[in-house]
């Protein structure tokens, strides 16, 4: 009986193969199929992909994902442009932002947190407040990312900037997470007696992270934010003022040799840093969030990796500057665009984004798990206890410009020169 | 040879197989062959395929770039007729290739662009020499507007003279738009490199994977680990030479066609690569197509092979079945012709043996008339031989009617007659007739009957005398004088209690039998032949019919027997109870309600206690004599005391008779040779029980004790057929003439007719009371029996439903006797006539009437 079968099986498979060979037929027309010629296209602009060949990048991965279903559900074709610096000579990613946004070459940015600040300022950005995915925003990514009342960008995830610490060498050496910037000069001159000669990888970009979390400590969580941010909006208080410990205690770590200031001016993030935290010869990096889940940067290591906030007098402080997508005022698809981003940012988006990618959400009804590493970062910013990298709501842009302040300082400025250029900066911009 | 012919099919078998094995590598090699030149052809195919469309996308560039040249040409020209240059350079704008125009005047280092802003050839890189139509054209740069671009400077002439020079500015997204929009299926990754700082400026749309991309060309070379030094030398030597490079390459596990193809004499490059997979994407088609024609190809003929063998096995299947059919045909054809053959010497045997039994009782009638004509004046010698006579003619009957039986068991004409009857009568029948032999032959006869709960039965009494006195009459023959023989009645658990389960077994210590002839015992036509044997005479069939008849019964028949040590037959019937067997009223009408049995064994007093239950009367045991007294003087009341005479004798019976009333009777129970019977039986009150124990038995000899009558009617007996009248249809002449005779000796008177019509005619026109019963014979000519005596029964006359007729014929069977009063006739008598059953026929009839009466 089973045999039976089995012949019929195969007979009726020849007689298929036989029929389908037989039964197809050839247009005998026009042989080509006629493009449609009126496609929907959305060009997004975002840093390039440039990594080893088999990794994957799990926070772009989580962000195609979210393209992908905005292409599904509206129909458009998204186009992906990119650039990313070669060296620290050429232009920069912002810069070439800030030009592409003005000259109006692409419909959607992936933007820092100082060319949103700038190019908010400018109008150039669409206001997307009316998104219907945009009410479900966390009030302080909705305040950080309003210039001028309009809602000029809005992010995927809250990056959150902190210290990666390789666990096995703290214990090796006997030391304890450090809190205060005394407690991390501490570990530093440890370390350093330990043979780490250079205890902190850094490069050109994230040094500004440990200015912030002293500079902003007290302004973002001593209670009275609006008044000081008002006072410094209004030139009663002094950026420099805020910021000159900060600069100081970079001074110090440059000084004490804890940074390779040298490098640190040329390196680019992770690139430079990178592989030596990754090999265990560096103790401490600093990095966002994302960098713990992503294979391409620190998502896999070795040892047991911990992420903790930036030492400041109020503990251990998260950095969040806040980046963001924006359309651009002048796009030339810039409703398509819109729809899009409503897509991006919508609850079911930021969910599959923020499960893949293991990050804190923007949307207040979307929360997800965090991996063990992260947990002291996390519970920082449960807590409610972290500084603001970037703030629209202040006049003078602070990512961008603390960044370049930074890099003088690299290059040998002094903190007192460091500190007039945030005088400079502020004078200019309440008097502009 | 069986040896040989197995290797030869094994080799023949492996030979096969290393054909089939060739054929299909030569089949595989080919093909495999075939599939190869198809790739290479195709491969190559598609190499120039590509060479082709980088040579398109080359030309197209080069077409961009000549335009742009031309048309930059154009402009100069129309400069160079305007005044005021810089004025001039102010209203052009921007377009989708021209990002910005600018120009210097002669001799000067400053200039003004389109957008009003100064413009220095600062950061304009044209140390590399490149050109296009001569014009010297830039290093690839970030323009303002965030893109990649390059400038092209092109002098403005005025008859002859330089007066200044123009700069624009294209942006590659201008080339972007004149490029396929992907191309192999979108598989193929491309990129436009600036050959001087290999910096890649441009991914054309749809080229190559959406989400990753390449700074320059060591990030390329970095990202798809193409590290072999002899590629990345050659590939640099072409760069070098503005020269185009090809080469095999695996990209993430894929192997891959990589390329860098010159453009504008190698100022720019278009770099990138195609899996080999989408190039060869026909070649892979025609080969998949190939495989699959190929696999129906060997799908096909593995079907066809294992159709073939499958009916080739079903072929082999049916022609072993055949043998093996013909194989076990020819067996049962041997079987057969065997059994034919032994069938055929038995029947001879059996007709040697017949002629031999026949002739001898034949001889000796012949032989005893021969003697009676010359004696016939010596009444003496006459009954002595016609004693003889009547002997003789006896055993042929029997040998006649043994051979009939048989006939009639084989053609399957037996049926079963079935009537109430009763064990009692079975077992004294055949005790009647086997003990006198046995005693002839000096044998003990042993009967004995146990557990038996029901004697009034439904059977064919007949046919189970028939096996009886087969089995017991075959015991008392094959057992020497002197011998001992046990017939036994055994009652078994009931199945159903409708149905009484009866075990009988009779057993001998005679000659018993080989191993051989138990085989054959019940095979019609054979017979224990040996030197002992050969003196007893008897047809050979009677085991045959017995054991035709116990299956005709539903039961089985069991033999068990060891040369010289004596056989055992076992027979085991089930027998249906009669319903209304248990008369209550006897016992009580005569006042009995009480009867004590003393002594026996136990199971005889179980058995007497199973018989008697549901008669109505108190059964009391007493195990023992002594008991019985005991019980007695202690004041049990019983009307009947029955005692086993084996226990205590004489002595018992007479203290029993002593302790018991005058009026309650004591039978005592005993065997045939119980000895000083005689003297108990005097003791008055006292009466004999013959055993084994029957309630019948009993209650005729109950009904003798309290019956006043004593029934004396032997001497009446011999008067049967005195003074009656017969009327007899009987057609042959000599038959009729003994009839009469014979009637007439017993002071009958009988009147013949020749048929049945005239016996009708006869009656119907005799006077009322003129005959008294009507003789009939059966098979007689113009009207047989059976039509003659329902002719008769329908007459109108008073006493033609009663006059008795007896069917005379000599057809002997049961269903003879069951057609003849079927017809309406009251009995049947066997031919050839014997007057003393006549007799016993005709008192019994004359009972019946006078009963009805």
């Amino acid at each position: 009986m089973r045999r039976r079968s089995w012949i019929s099986i195969c007979l009726t498979a020849l007689l298929i193969l036989s029929l389908t060979g037989c039964g197809r037929q050839e247009n005998p027309k026009n042989l080509i199929t006629q493009d449609s010629g009126n496609e929907r296209v959305v060009n997004l602009f975002s840093p390039m992909e440039k990594t080893d060949p088999n990794a994957e990048n799990v926070a772009r991965a989580a962000s195609d994902l979210t393209v992908a279903m905005a292409e599904e559900q509206l129909g458009v074709s998204v186009e992906y442009l990119t650039y990313t610096a070669e060296t620290y000579q050429e232009k920069t990613y912002d810069d070439v932002c800030l030009d592409r946004v003005r000259n109006n070459m692409d419909d959607i940015y992936l933007l820092n947190p100082d060319a949103i600040m700038t190019l908010g300022a400018e109008g150039l950005l669409m206001d997307l407040s009316g998104l219907e995915s945009a009410k479900n925003l966390r009030e302080i990514i909705r305040a950080a990312n309003t210039v001028n009342g309009r809602l000029v960008a809005i992010p995927q995830e809250v990056v959150a900037y902190g210290l990666f610490i390789n666990m096995d060498i703290f214990k090796e050496c006997r030391l304890e997470l450090p809190s205060t910037p005394e407690e991390f000069l501490e570990c530093c001159r440890v370390l350093q007696e330990h043979g780490y000669e250079t205890p902190v990888g850094a490069n050109r970009w994230w040094l500004e992270t440990f200015v912030f979390a002293q500079a902003y400590a007290d302004l973002y969580n001593g209670g009275n934010t609006e008044a000081e941010i008002e006072a410094l909006n209004s030139g009663e208080a002094r950026y420099s003022d805020y910021m000159r410990d900060g600069f100081e205690f970079l001074k110090t770590l440059m000084d004490r040799g804890y940074i390779d200031a040298e490098k640190a001016a040329v390196s680019e993030a992770i690139e430079a840093e990178g592989p030596d935290f990754k090999a265990g010869k560096t103790p401490i990096v600093m990095a966002y969030w994302g960098a713990a889940n992503a294979e391409t940067a620190y998502g896999k290591t070795d040892f047991e990796l911990r992420v903790i906030g930036f030492p400041s007098s109020r503990g251990q402080m998260p950095v969040i500057p806040l980046t963001g997508l924006a359309v651009g005022a002048g796009a030339e698809h810039r409703e398509d665009a819109a729809k899009v981003m409503d897509v991006m940012i919508s609850d079911q988006a930021l969910q599959i984004y923020s499960e893949t990618n293991r990050v804190i959400s923007p949307s207040r009804n979307v929360k997800v798990d965090c991996t063990a590493s992260l947990e002291p970062l996390n519970d920082r910013i449960e807590e409610g206890v972290y500084v603001l990298g970037s703030n629209a709501g202040m006049k003078v842009e602070q990512w961008g410009n603390t960044c370049l302040i930074v890099r003088e300082l690299l290059n040998g400025a002094s903190v007192d020169d460091c500190m007039d250029f945030f005088d400079r900066l502020q004078d200019a911009a309440l008097n502009p | 040879m069986k040896d040989i012919r197995n290797i030869q099919k094994k080799y023949k078998g492996f030979t096969l197989l290393f054909y089939i094995i060739l054929i299909f590598s030569i089949f595989g090699l080919i093909v495999s062959s075939v599939s190869r030149k198809i790739s290479r052809e195709m491969s190559a195919s598609a190499i120039q395929n590509l060479s082709e469309s980088l040579d398109m996308m080359k030309g197209t560039i080069e077409a961009i770039l000549r335009n742009e040249v031309e048309f930059q040409s154009m402009i100069a020209k129309e400069l160079a007729k305007t005044e005021n240059l810089q004025d001039k350079i102010l209203t052009y704008e921007r377009n989708q290739t021209m990002a910005k125009l600018s120009l210097i005047p002669a001799g000067e280092t400053e200039g003004v662009s389109n957008t009003g802003e100064v413009f220095t050839e600062e950061g304009l890189d044209f140390s590399a020499g490149g050109t296009v139509r001569g014009m010297p054209v830039s290093q690839s740069y970030l323009n303002y507007m965030g893109t990649w671009a390059y400038t092209v400077k092109c002098p403005v002439e005025r008859e002859g003279i330089t007066i200044a020079t123009l700069y624009i500015e294209y942006i590659y997204d201008g080339i972007d738009q004149s490029l396929p929009n992907g191309f192999y299926n979108e598989q193929a990754t491309l990129y436009i490199m600036d050959a001087e700082s290999q910096r890649f400026v441009l991914k054309p749309k749809g080229m190559g994977q959406r989400t990753a991309g390449h700074l320059n060309l060591n990030d390329f070379y970095h990202a798809n680990n193409i590290q072999d030094p002899e590629i990345r030398a050659e590939a640099q030597n072409c760069l070098d030479t503005g020269q185009d490079a090809l080469f095999y390459h695996d990209i993430r596990g894929v192997q891959a066609l990589n390329y860098m193809w010159s453009v504008n004499e190698g100022t720019i490059y278009l770099v990138g690569y195609v899996p080999v997979e989408a190039i060869q994407q026909e070649g892979k088609t025609v080969n998949q197509n190939i495989m699959i024609v190929v696999a129906s190809l060997l799908t096909a003929f593995f079907l066809c092979i294992a159709l073939y063998y499958r009916n080739w096995k079903q072929q082999d299947k049916l022609r072993q079945e055949q043998e093996q059919e013909r194989k076990i045909h020819n067996c049962q054809l041997s079987a057969a012709l065997q059994a034919a053959q032994i069938a055929s010497e038995s029947k001879t045997m059996f007709l040697s043996n017949m002629s031999h039994d026949i002739r001898t009782p034949m001889n000796a009638v012949l032989g005893f008339t021969t003697l009676l004509d010359r004696d016939a004046e010596n009444p003496a010698k006459v009954r002595e031989y016609t004693k003889k006579i009547t002997a003789s003619g006896q055993h042929l009957l029997s040998l006649i009617n043994d051979i009939l039986d048989v006939s009639k068991i084989e053609s399957g004409k037996v049926a079963l007659n079935l009537e109430k009857f009763d064990l009692n009568d079975v077992v004294s029948s055949v005790d009647a007739i086997i003990q006198p032999m046995a005693k002839a032959r000096k044998q003990s006869f042993h009967l004995e009957v146990s557990g038996i709960r029901h004697e009034y039965l439904v059977g064919d009494e007949t046919r189970i005398n028939q096996i009886l006195i087969n089995l017991l009459s075959n015991a008392v023959k094959y057992t020497p004088e002197g011998g001992q023989i046990w017939f036994r009645i055994i009652g078994l658990k009931q199945r159903s209690s409708q149905y009484e389960h009866i075990r009988i077994e009779v057993e001998d210590n005679g000659y018993g039998m080989t191993p051989e002839y138990l085989k054959t015992i019940f095979d019609a036509f054979t017979r224990a032949e040996n030197s002992t044997t050969n003196k007893v005479q008897g047809t050979g069939l009677g085991m045959a019919i017995t054991k035709s008849i116990v299956e005709l019964m539903g039961g089985s028949i069991e033999v068990f027997s060891e040369v010289g040590k004596g056989s055992l037959f076992r027979v085991e019937l089930e027998l249906r109870v009669q319903e209304d067997a248990g008369n209550q009223s006897f016992w009580a009408s005569r006042g009995v309600s009480s009867i004590l049995v003393a002594g026996g064994s136990a199971q005889s007093r179980e058995s007497i206690l199973a018989l008697m239950e549901g008669a109505g009367v108190k059964m009391e045991a007493a195990p023992d004599t002594k008991t019985a007294l005991e019980c007695l003087r202690n004041g049990l009341e019983c009307q009947l005391v029955l005692m086993d005479w084996e226990d205590g004798g004489l002595e018992a019976a007479k203290a029993l008779r002593e302790t018991l009333p005058e009026n309650v009777p004591l039978l005592l129970l005993a065997g045939a040779d119980a000895e000083g019977l005689e003297e108990a039986l005097r003791l008055g009150g006292v009466d004999m029980l013959a055993k084994p124990f029957f309630v019948s038995a009993f209650r005729t000899k109950a009904e003798g004790l309290w019956s006043e009558e004593t029934a004396m009617e032997g001497p009446e007996m011999d008067d049967a057929l005195n003074g009656l009248r017969f009327l007899a249809a009987e057609d042959n002449e000599i038959n009729a003439e003994i009839l009469t005779e014979l009637l007439e000796q017993e002071g009958a008177s009988c009147e013949i007719v020749e048929n049945g019509q005239m016996a009708v005619e006869r009656f119907r026109d005799a006077a009322p009371g003129e005959f008294d019963m009507i003789l009939m014979d059966v098979q007689m000519p113009v009207m047989n029996g059976h039509e003659a005596a329902k002719a008769i029964r329908k007459l109108e006359r008073e006493d033609a439903g009663r006059i008795p007729i007896i069917a005379m014929t000599a057809n002997a069977f049961a269903e003879d006797e069951k057609a003849a009063l079927d017809a309406g006739m009251n009995a049947h008598v066997p031919k050839p006539l014997n007057m003393e059953h006549l007799k016993r026929i005709i008192r019994q009839l004359e009972q019946g009437k006078d009963g009805k009466a």
